[in-house]
């Protein structure tokens, strides 16, 4: 079974790769340049069409945001809390995620190849992070969430009371 | 809790014995509300994300905007609109203006495209009063399926559409479908939607319209705009042409379709 530290290294790898994808199409958008894509102008379709934004905010910038904030709750020293917040983080973003690959399917009829890749590392982060918060520590001792049985065992009746 | 307390042991080690039974217990106790608490947090969580998401899915589904047909003083509205928009412009066919402008822009949509609506309540109607009301520019309605699920249906509101051109009223027909447009994937385009929009068009003579839908050239019309909208690789709607009218044309890529700035430069150009 991995380990908390290879878990938090792979999700840091994954969310950091989630971040370049993230930081380019937010690029793209507001450079207003042609993305890079293999399926045609599917990207470009997707890219500028009405469900590129939510409430006027880019959702390529929304990605940015997300991805920062998902590598910061992983670079924070881990604990019970901070475990909680990526394992948010990362739900709110494959929602998120979900919500927009239902859009390029549904409504838009075209699949931006950037968008699914960061949909299939969001997934990976949401799995990865749920497990890792539903395990709990595996901290050396003194860990934060480890239960401070010691103090909260009452002290034995005196012999022969 | 278990006493396995052997009566060997001395009394020091059996306290011992006990206090680590209770401690283990105590720790898995402990153990058991974290995890209980974790999933109910989990649980939260992922019942907030559900409610978000379809508080945005609804939110961007334009609810409001996209309500099919209209009805009574709203479709008089829509009429209005539509008519101080194209009204005393000439069309032929599937185009609008003038046949002899200097400039022709082909806009491929598909009639349920949401993407499209945005382009006709957005970019489109500066452009036509600037550019096509001048005669400057015409504007040909190309048809290519992306948003209408169903072959069948889409090739039946395009026909309808190319109908209403016969008596020179396509442009009415299609903006009149694109402001009245219903949810996408709803199944709201049905013979009495299509009825109910032909009786708004301003002047159509509805028995000819109706028997111009059998006309199997307006099929041929929409197979023939499929076949140009793959000569050029389009894959989604809207997507424009735009060329010096007889010559050739380019496409215009990327343009903003709620503001007319990208059309206007293009056209300029050409106009120059």
């Amino acid at each position: 079974m991995m380990s908390n530290r290879a878990i938090r290294i792979t999700m840091l790898v994954i969310a950091t790769v989630g971040l370049g994808v993230a930081s380019y199409l937010t690029y793209v958008h507001y450079s207003g340049i042609q993305p890079i894509c293999s399926a045609g102008g599917s990207c470009l379709e997707v890219q500028t069409s009405i469900y590129s934004k939510i409430a006027g905010v880019p959702v390529a910038l929304i990605g940015l945001l997300g991805y920062i904030v998902i590598l910061a709750s992983l670079l924070v020293p881990e604990s019970e809390e901070s475990r909680f917040a990526t394992m948010a983080f990362t739900v709110v973003g494959f929602g998120f995620s979900a919500y927009l690959t239902y859009r390029e399917l549904f409504s838009i009829h075209a699949i931006c190849e950037w968008c699914a890749s960061s949909a299939g590392m969001m997934t990976i982060l949401a799995g990865l992070s749920i497990w890792r918060f539903l395990r709990g520590e595996s901290l050396p001792a003194g860990g934060s969430t480890r239960v401070e049985a010691d103090s909260a065992v009452p002290p034995l009746p005196a012999a022969g009371s | 809790m278990s006493s396995g307390i052997d009566p060997d042991l001395t009394r020091k080690e059996r306290r011992e014995q006990a206090r680590s039974e209770r401690k283990a217990a105590e720790e898995a106790a402990a153990s058991q509300a974290a995890q209980r608490t974790r999933l109910i947090r989990l649980g939260s969580v992922i019942a907030a994300v559900v409610v978000i998401v379809a508080v945005i899915l609804i939110a961007t589904s334009g609810g409001g905007k996209s309500k099919g047909l209209a009805h009574g003083n709203e479709a008089n509205k829509e009429v209005s609109t539509v008519s101080s928009l194209v009204k005393g412009i000439p069309q032929s066919g599937n185009t609008l203006g003038n046949p002899k402008a200097p400039v022709t822009l082909q806009y491929f949509g598909d009639l349920e495209c949401p993407i499209c609506k945005e382009f006709t309540l957005g970019a489109l109607p500066p452009l036509i009063q600037k550019y096509v009301r001048t005669g400057k520019l015409k504007i040909e309605y190309l048809s290519l399926e992306t948003a209408t699920r169903e072959p069948e249906t889409f090739r039946t509101q395009q026909v309808a559409a190319y109908a209403a051109g016969k008596q020179n009223l396509a442009w009415y027909f299609i903006e009149l479908f694109y402001h009245e447009q219903g949810q996408e994937d709803s199944g709201y385009v049905t013979e009495n939607y299509l009825q109910g929009l032909a009786q708004q068009v301003p002047g159509l003579n509805l028995p000819n319209w109706s028997a111009a839908r059998n006309d199997p050239a307006l099929a041929e019309q929409v197979t023939r705009d499929a076949q140009a909208a793959n000569q050029q690789n389009f894959t989604g709607t809207p997507s424009f042409l735009i060329g010096k009218t007889g010559g050739s044309f380019s496409k215009l890529e990327n343009p903003n379709l709620e503001q007319p700035a990208d059309f206007e430069s293009a056209i300029n150009k050409l106009l120059a």
